[in-house]
C-alpha cells in the first residue's frame, strides 16, 4: 500500500544525513581531543557510507517494502559509538570498524537466507537447542573466559566472542513460535480445580523449561544484565501473546522472588546492588565507576563540553558499559535525549512492524525483537544514570563489543524481512487467501 | 580551532541531530497517516476498489495488453474486450461485457480482474456458471494468453492485443 521506492528513499536520504552527520561529530572530536582532524576521517567517512549503502541495496534488492527508518538511526548511532570509542580507544576503534563490515555482511546475509520470516517458525527446536548450546559455550573449559567477573566470553584463537548475544535473538524466535501456538491455552484455563478453571502448566513446559535453564545459565556466568533481559523478554512475549496483564504482575512477583534470592547467593549480585544503593560508601572500588560516570553526566550539563573535550577516559569501561555518560558529558542532556530519541523511534517501528504483521509467529517475533532492542538499552542506561543497578551489558549499535554488533545487526535484518513480508501482504491480503486459486484450472 | 568556533560548531551539530530524528519522524508520520491495516476494506469489492484507488493510483488502471476475444456464438464472436483493471461479464447493461444475446448468462455473471500482475476470473454466482477450459470456476482462478472462458453459452478467448 505504500508505494516501493517512496520507503527505500527515505532510507536512503536519511542513510546520507547520518553519514554527514557523524562525519561532522567525528571531525569536531578530533579538533576537541588533538587540535586537528582524525587522519582516517576520509576512509573511516567513506566506509561507512558504503557499508549501509550495501545493506541499503541489499533491502532495495531483498525487502523493498520494509520499513524505512531502521537501518539509518542503526547507522547513525553506529557510528556516533565508533566516534567516541576512537576517542577512547584507538585498538578498540579498529576493532569495532572490522565488526561493524562483519555485522552489515550479516545483515544482508541473513536477509538472504531467511526470505519468509515464518520459515523460522519451523526450526523451533533446533534454535532452542542451539540458542542454549551457545549459552553453554562459556562454561566450557578451555575456550570459556572470565571477564569482570562474569564468565560470558569464548575464546577462540585471538577472536573473542559472546556467544550469549546470537543466544537472545534464537531464543526469541523459539519463545514466538511456541507462544503463537499456544496463545490461546495460555490465555485462558483449560483446567478445572474446584471452582476455578486454571492454566494447564503442560503448555507452559517448554518455554518455562527453556527460559528456567537459560536463566541457570546466565547466573551460572554471573551475567545479570542477560539474565534480566531474558525475563523480561520472556514476561513481555507472554503478555504480547495471551493479552493477559497478569502475567506481568506474576512476573513482577517472580522477579522479586528471584532478586532477593540471587542477592543472598551471589556475590557479585551483592556488590552491584551496594553500589546502586549507596556508591559513596565504595567510592574508590566498587561504586568508583558508577560515581565516576555521575561526575561525567553532571559535567556534561544541558549542552555538553563538546566532542573530544572531555576527560571521560578516567571512566573505567568507558567504551563499552559507561558509553552513556561519555556521551552525556560530551553532547549534554540535549544530545543524550536526541539518541535516546532513536532508540525509541527504533522500538517504536519494531512493535508498528508487529502491530502489521497478520500471523501470530510474526507479530510475537517482531515484538520480541524490538523488546530486545529496548529493554537491552533501558537496562544499561538505567543502570549508568543509577535508576536500577548497573550491570554490565552493551548500549545496542553504540557500546565496543562485535559480538553485539554483530547480533543487533542481524536482529535489525530479522525486523526489516518481518515488516517487508507485512507490507507486502497488505496489498495482497485485500482478497483472502483462501479464495485465491493461484493455479491453472485443467 | 578557536575555542568559540568550536562551541559554535557544537550547536550546529547538535541541531543537527535533531533535525536528523525529526526527519525520521516525519518519515513515520507520513507513514501513519495512511490508512491503518484495519482501517482495510475487508470485502473483495471493498478491497478491489480500495486497491485501485490506492495501489494503482486511479480508478480505472491503463488496459493492459490482453483483451477478450468473442469465439462463439454467433453473436459475441469477433468481439472484443481489452482488458483493464476490471471487466464485469453479464446480461445487466451496466456490464463492460455485455452477452445480452445469451440468455444462458446471468445479469451480473462473472467479472475479470487483475491483480498483482496477474489476470483473475472469478464467477459471481451465476446460474449457468463460469467455466475455464472446460473446468467450472468456483473461486477467482488466474488465467493466461490462449485460455477459452465459458460463461453460459458464450466462449471467449483471452489474447494478446
Amino acid at each position: 500500500m505504500i508505494p516501493l521506492p517512496a520507503r527505500r528513499r527515505t532510507e536512503l536520504g536519511l542513510i546520507i544525513l547520518a553519514v554527514i552527520l557523524t562525519g561532522g561529530l567525528y571531525a569536531l572530536a578530533g579538533f576537541g581531543k588533538a587540535g586537528s582532524l582524525p587522519a582516517n576521517i576520509g576512509p573511516f567517512l567513506g566506509t561507512l557510507f558504503a557499508l549501509l549503502i550495501a545493506a541499503h541495496i541489499a533491502l532495495r534488492r531483498l525487502a523493498p517494502l520494509a520499513d524505512p527508518i531502521l537501518l539509518p538511526v542503526a547507522g547513525l548511532l553506529n557510528g556516533i559509538g565508533y566516534v567516541f570509542i576512537a576517542r577512547l580507544s584507538a585498538h578498540e576503534a579498529r576493532l569495532q570498524a572490522i565488526w561493524t563490515a562483519v555485522g552489515i555482511a550479516a545483515f544482508v546475509a541473513t536477509l538472504l537466507i531467511v526470505r519468509r520470516a515464518r520459515d523460522l517458525e519451523r526450526y523451533r527446536y533446533m534454535f532452542a537447542a542451539g540458542g542454549i548450546g551457545m549459552l553453554l559455550l562459556p562454561l566450557v573449559p578451555g575456550i570459556g573466559e572470565d571477564i569482570n567477573g562474569a564468565r560470558l566470553w569464548i575464546h577462540v584463537g585471538t577472536l573473542n566472542f559472546q556467544p550469549g548475544e546470537i543466544a537472545k535473538l534464537a531464543l526469541a524466535v523459539f519463545f514466538a513460535s511456541v507462544l503463537a501456538e499456544r496463545s490461546d491455552l495460555l490465555s485462558q484455563g483449560t483446567k478445572r480445580v474446584g471452582r476455578f478453571l486454571v492454566l494447564d502448566p503442560r503448555y507452559l513446559a517448554p518455554i518455562v523449561t527453556a527460559w528456567a535453564l537459560s536463566l541457570v545459565i546466565f547466573l551460572a556466568e554471573n551475567d545479570l544484565g542477560s539474565s534480566f533481559l531474558f525475563f523480561a523478554l520472556f514476561i513481555g512475549m507472554l503478555w504480547v501473546a495471551t493479552g493477559r496483564a497478569l502475567y506481568l504482575g506474576v512476573g513482577a512477583a517472580l522477579f522479586g522472588g528471584g532478586a532477593v534470592l540471587a542477592l543472598k547467593a551471589i556475590g557479585h549480585a551483592q556488590t552491584r546492588v551496594q553500589a546502586w544503593l549507596d556508591p559513596w560508601v565504595h567510592a574508590e572500588t566498587t561504586g568508583y565507576q558508577i560515581i565516576q560516570g555521575w561526575f561525567a553526566i553532571a559535567n556534561g550539563g544541558l549542552f555538553g563540553l563538546g566532542p573530544g573535550q572531555s576527560g571521560a577516559a578516567s571512566i573505567p569501561e568507558a567504551s563499552t558499559d559507561m558509553i552513556f555518560a561519555v556521551m552525556a558529558e560530551e553532547l549534554g542532556l540535549l544530545g543524550v535525549s536526541a539518541i535516546l530519541i532513536g532508540f525509541l523511534l527504533m522500538v517504536g517501528s519494531g512493535l508498528r512492524i508487529a502491530v502489521r504483521c497478520e500471523r501470530p509467529f510474526e507479530k510475537l517475533l517482531a515484538a520480541g525483537l524490538s523488546l530486545i532492542l529496548g529493554v537491552q538499552t533501558f537496562v544499561i542506561v538505567a543502570g549508568v544514570t543509577r535508576l536500577i543497578p548497573l550491570t554490565g551489558i552493551t548500549l545496542p549499535f553504540v557500546s565496543y563489543g562485535g559480538s553485539s554488533l554483530l547480533a543487533n545487526y542481524i536482529l535489525l535484518a530479522l525486523l526489516l524481512r518481518l515488516s517487508h513480508g507485512a507490507e507486502s501482504e497488505a496489498v495482497t491480503i485485500a482478497v483472502p487467501q483462501e479464495h485465491l486459486v493461484v493455479g491453472r484450472a485443467e | 580551532m578557536p575555542d568559540p568556533v568550536q562551541a559554535l560548531l557544537k550547536y550546529v551539530l547538535l541541531a543537527l541531530l535533531y533535525l536528523f530524528m525529526l526527519r525520521v519522524i516525519r518519515a513515520v508520520w507520513v507513514e501513519t497517516r495512511q490508512p491503518a491495516p484495519s482501517a482495510q476494506p475487508q470485502t473483495l469489492d471493498a478491497a478491489l476498489s480500495y486497491e485501485a484507488t490506492h495501489v494503482h493510483g486511479t480508478v480505472k488502471a491503463p488496459p493492459g495488453p490482453e483483451k477478450l476475444v468473442g469465439l462463439s456464438p454467433a453473436g459475441v464472436k469477433g468481439r472484443e474486450f481489452p482488458l483493464g483493471a476490471e471487466l464485469t461479464v453479464g446480461r445487466a447493461p451496466g456490464c463492460a461485457v455485455l452477452l445480452d444475446g445469451d440468455s444462458f448468462v446471468s445479469q451480473l455473471h462473472a467479472r475479470v480482474f487483475r491483480r498483482d500482475g496477474g489476470l483473475f476470473v472469478e464467477d459471481l454466482g451465476s446460474t449457468n456458471g463460469t467455466f475455464l477450459n472446460g473446468v467450472k470456476v468456483t473461486a477467482p482462478v488466474i488465467i493466461a494468453k490462449g485460455d477459452k472462458i465459458q460463461f453460459g453459452k458464450s466462449v471467449l478467448e483471452v489474447r494478446k492485443s
